[in-house]
């Protein structure tokens, strides 16, 4: 059986904001969706399938994708969501893509993190109702429970922590579809309000709205649309534990399984020398040099070492987050595939400002759930 | 189709108010029973696909995270898919797509629902916030009103005498809920008469107690394989033949009911991709997602079993029953059993031990090709999973 | 044969929600507040679509014109709800009906009224499909710019 290539043939994002009242997310997802359709010069008809992603809690609504259906163009087509993941619905478009009566999907995603009464209270709600809850714990406390494990293990830094967001909210500034973009210093960083230790605000995720579209297209039909096609060279995703007291909170197993099957699939063996970009899903600063090692960018225990060096720097050996990543920007759901479509633009060469020179092969990544639980990997290339 | 993928094993819960077992405990109830029934286990699953209806229901964000270790998915593979109430076809799709794709050869779906842990009709508000608040909310009440304005529209569009729609809708449910009784899974099973249907009270007009589904809680786990793998797995797997899904627009009302663009289209590429071409002849067995008795009726019409109006017809001389020409649900349906996570999938797992002849008291006999249907949203999706005994 | 005792945990989950209505909506509601029902026009489709969409699902494009319709129309469905649930907007029995107002190419949500549903067979004998209907108002200084400024929708024949 020979695999059908599959590439991403064009991209779209919304300039995401803390709020954008103007627009529900039904009209949200039709202006992205719309302004991708523009861009390539086609209708919705060409579009063979949809794969949507969003989540009810995070919309406020049941069966979310059923209001927004109008709005990414699915009426009267074949449709399905994957929920909390975006980057999951891109992979659930390629295995798709395969059917031989399939040549284009569409990926779109969304969320307005603006109408939930907060990120705090909706991923309280993910942990267990009968050993957990009760404690109290939502996202940011479990990661702050990990950072402080992963500092006292290997003896990370608040400082090298801290470095991340530097690097993340300051490469946001070349960004025009960030939301959050700052100039700091360390300093500034280790200022800012505690809110569960170790982490401070500006080592966590903001609150954003904002959407994304992805057109992506088979072999047969690719440079129909664009004569750079972005092909999707591998893939992989993986669940880890559920329940904090069995699970080491640093350990990086699912998201080991999830970068081996995707760098298999794509041939890759040494990723900090073959890969030259990543956009990786960073809610807490804490966390990307966690991925770091799950990633196989470094060894157990030496993220620390990539963000002292410089490795991970818009100028280093490989570059992570030039869009800002998800410390920047954070429509909860839709971050998974606002990093394919940065990782895209990247090898696309449309990464203005944010570009990476070179980049012949980019990684894509995306997390969910407490504690970074379930993880998906895509690589990207020429 | 990419790779040929089979249905080796399914597996159902009892469904009905499960308050003996905690939604993991569910979940694993069906995992088990689909592992015995394709004799394989845990390490043979390459990916796990999960469904269930809103989060919010249950009460748990995320819930596919937390339901893992019943779901066989600690470090695994692992993607929840959701689409209202065909949820369940869609997670059947995407186990078939995943597996035909040539990346994973066994798939494991699952879809689920413990609605009684949503405390008295908590699971109706969640329901009526799939509405959208801006302009329709107030208005829906949950599934009910919503299928019952399609309901009677049905009835007024083919100028059916209330009294005889009322009359088939009645037999339908007769039809169903004494099939149950051959279902061990099933939750409503008992022999009523047409009149029993006809005096139970009106929970939204026109549509009666007894032409309605109950609330269920209940599991049901569903494993594709690949040709090579399916092969080696069992003698009789059930061939996935053709697959199709189609959504109409948001809005409730704002598009045709009766004449259901959604549920046509679907039909007709779940056909066309399968080669069905005289569904009444080459389709042995329809498991229908008929919550709704009068949408059952509206479906015969819709899948092609008879002309527009003639669905009474279909009622009136058996054509749908258990030994009829085509046996529409002889598992009693989603009208007996709806626990809406799981629903769509118990359709595909009934057709598929139909064609393996697993089916047990309820099976008909000489299953080639079984037709399994999911539908769900603001009177807006549908899916369709065609099963064959032979090969494509 | 005895039954053990199952444990449970509770917990009312309360979570606030606040979701904006977008321009659009938020024109239709304004000008409902004044007593004007409006429909937006799609140029691909020709239809007037109740109440105001930014773009036509079908088509998938903006739709141009705001034109009003009246608050006049046809029942093209509906249904008596008997039973309750949390978060209702009203105690049951009501009525829901789509609604094709004239002007309008597809129908929209409201309540019926001005019909006793206490006494169910009676109440269907005074609805059906096709009948017209019109709307009953709130006071203008009662409304609030919701769709309750509309109370109810009453047979007019």
């Amino acid at each position: 059986m020979k695999t059908k290539k599959v590439a991403i043939v064009g991209v779209a994002q919304t300039e995401c904001k803390e709020k954008i009242p103007e627009y529900t997310a039904k009209e949200l997802l039709y202006l992205t969706v719309k302004k991708l359709l523009n861009q390539l010069n086609i209708t919705r008809q060409e579009i063979d399938f949809i794969i949507s992603s969003s989540s009810d809690y995070w919309d406020g609504r049941g069966c979310s994708n059923v209001y927004t259906y109008d709005g990414e163009g699915a009426v009267l087509k074949e449709e399905s969501k994957v929920e909390e993941d975006s980057a999951q619905a891109v992979a659930y478009a390629y295995a798709r893509l395969q059917a031989e009566y399939y040549n284009t999907a569409l990926v779109v995603s969304h969320t307005k993190v603006s109408i939930t009464p907060s990120i705090e209270s909706l991923t309280h709600v993910m942990s267990d109702v009968v050993y957990s809850r009760m404690f109290g714990i939502d996202e940011l406390a479990v990661a702050a429970m990990q950072a402080a494990l992963y500092m006292h293990k290997y003896g990370v830094t608040e400082e090298q922590i801290s470095k991340v967001s530097v690097k993340n909210l300051g490469n946001a500034l070349n960004n025009p579809y960030a939301h959050r973009k700052m100039k700091l210093k360390v300093e500034d960083v280790l200022q800012s309000p505690i809110l569960a230790p170790p982490l401070r605000k500006l080592h966590c995720r903001p609150s954003s709205d904002g959407a994304c579209a992805i057109m992506l297209a088979s072999e047969e039909v690719a440079k129909k649309f664009t004569d750079t096609p972005v092909w999707i060279k591998g893939l992989g995703f993986c669940n880890g534990r559920h329940y904090l007291g069995e699970k080491d909170l640093i350990d990086v197993e699912a998201l080991k399984i999830a970068a081996q099957a995707a760098y298999k699939m794509a041939g890759i063996e040494n990723p900090l020398k073959q890969i030259g970009v990543a956009e990786i899903c960073e809610p807490y600063a804490s966390q990307e040099l966690l991925w770091y090692e799950g990633l196989g960018f470094c060894g157990k225990g030496e993220g620390k070492k990539l963000i002292d060096e410089g490795i991970t720097e818009m100028n280093g050996e490989l570059p992570v987050n030039p869009s800002g990543g998800v410390l920047s920007t954070n429509p909860q759901v839709a971050r998974g595939l606002i990093r394919v479509a940065e990782a895209a633009l990247q090898v696309m060469g449309n990464a203005e400002k944010r570009q990476v020179s070179n980049v012949n092969t980019a990684l894509a990544h995306s997390t969910h759930g407490l504690g970074g639980q379930l993880h998906t990997v895509i690589i990207l290339g020429r | 189709m990419s790779r040929k993928v089979a249905v080796v094993g399914a597996g159902q819960t009892k469904c009905g108010r499960r308050n003996d077992v905690t939604y993991i405990e569910l979940i694993h109830e069906a995992v088990k029973a689909a592992f015995e029934d394709a004799n394989l286990s845990i390490k043979d699953v390459d990916v796990v696909v999960e469904g269930t209806m809103p989060a919010p229901m249950e009460g748990t964000n995320a819930p596919h995270l937390w339901h893992v270790e019943g779901a066989a998915a600690q470090n695994k593979p692992l993607i929840r898919v959701a689409t209202c109430g065909s949820t369940g076809m869609s997670i059947a799709h995407c186990g078939y797509y995943l597996v035909a794709s040539g990346l994973y050869d066994i798939a494991l779906v699952i879809g689920s629902e413990k609605m009684y842990e949503g405390v008295g009709l908590t699971s109706q508000a969640v329901m009526s916030t799939v509405a959208d608040a801006t302009y329709e909310r107030p208005f829906i009440g949950g599934a009910p009103p919503a299928f019952a304005l399609q309901c009677i529209r049905y009835i007024h569009e083919r100028n059916f005498p209330l009294e005889k729609a009322a009359e088939w809708a009645a037999m339908v449910s007769v039809r169903n809920h004494e099939a149950a009784l051959d279902n061990p899974y099933a939750h409503i099973k008992m022999k009523i008469t047409v009149d029993d249907v006809l005096k139970s009270r009106i929970i939204s007009y026109p549509v009666r107690l007894l032409d309605v589904c109950p609330i269920s809680d209940g599991a049901c786990a569903v494993i594709f394989a690949s040709e090579e793998k399916a092969k080696k797995i069992t003698d009789t797997p059930a061939w996935i033949k053709g697959v199709g899904y189609c959504g109409d627009d948001s809005m409730f009302v704002d598009k045709s009911l009766v004449e259901w663009q959604s549920c046509i289209l679907a039909v007709r590429k779940a056909y066309w991709r399968a080669g069905i071409e005289n569904p009444l002849k080459q389709i042995d067995v329809a498991e229908l997602y008929n919550p709704f008795t009068y949408q059952e009726l509206l479906y015969y019409e819709l899948f092609g079993f008879c002309g527009r109006g003639e669905a009474g017809k279909l009622v009136e001389e058996g054509i749908i029953a258990k030994d009829g020409e085509i046996a529409v649900d002889p598992s009693g349906g989603v009208l007996c059993t709806n626990p809406i996570g799981a629903s769509g999938l118990q359709r595909v797992a009934e057709s598929a031990h139909q064609i393996m002849g697993k089916a047990g008291k309820r099976q008909v006999s000489n299953v080639n090709v079984a037709i399994a249907h999911a539908m769900g949203g603001s009177i807006q999706f549908n899916g369709i999973m065609i099963l064959s005994r032979d090969k494509p | 044969m005895s039954e053990k005792k199952i444990g449970t945990v509770k917990q009312t989950i309360a979570l606030p929600y606040e979701w904006s209505m977008g321009e659009t909506a938020t024109k239709w509601f304004e000008e409902l507040k004044k007593g004007k029902i409006m429909g937006t026009y799609c140029e691909g489709c020709g239809r007037v679509l109740v109440p105001a969409r930014k773009f036509c699902p079908r088509c998938f494009i903006e739709t141009t014109k705001w034109v009003q319709v009246s608050d006049k129309g046809v029942i093209e469905t509906f249904t008596i709800l008997t039973y309750e649930y949390p978060m209702q907007p009203k105690k049951p029995p009501y009525g829901v009906a789509g609604i094709k107002l004239d002007g309008a190419d597809v129908a929209f949500l409201h309540f019926l009224g001005g019909i006793d549903f206490s006494n169910l067979e009676e109440a269907v004998k005074k609805i059906r499909i096709g009948m017209r209907v019109q709307a009953v108002w709130k006071p203008p200084e009662k409304r609030e710019g919701n769709i309750f400024d509309i109370e109810y929708f009453k047979p007019i024949e």
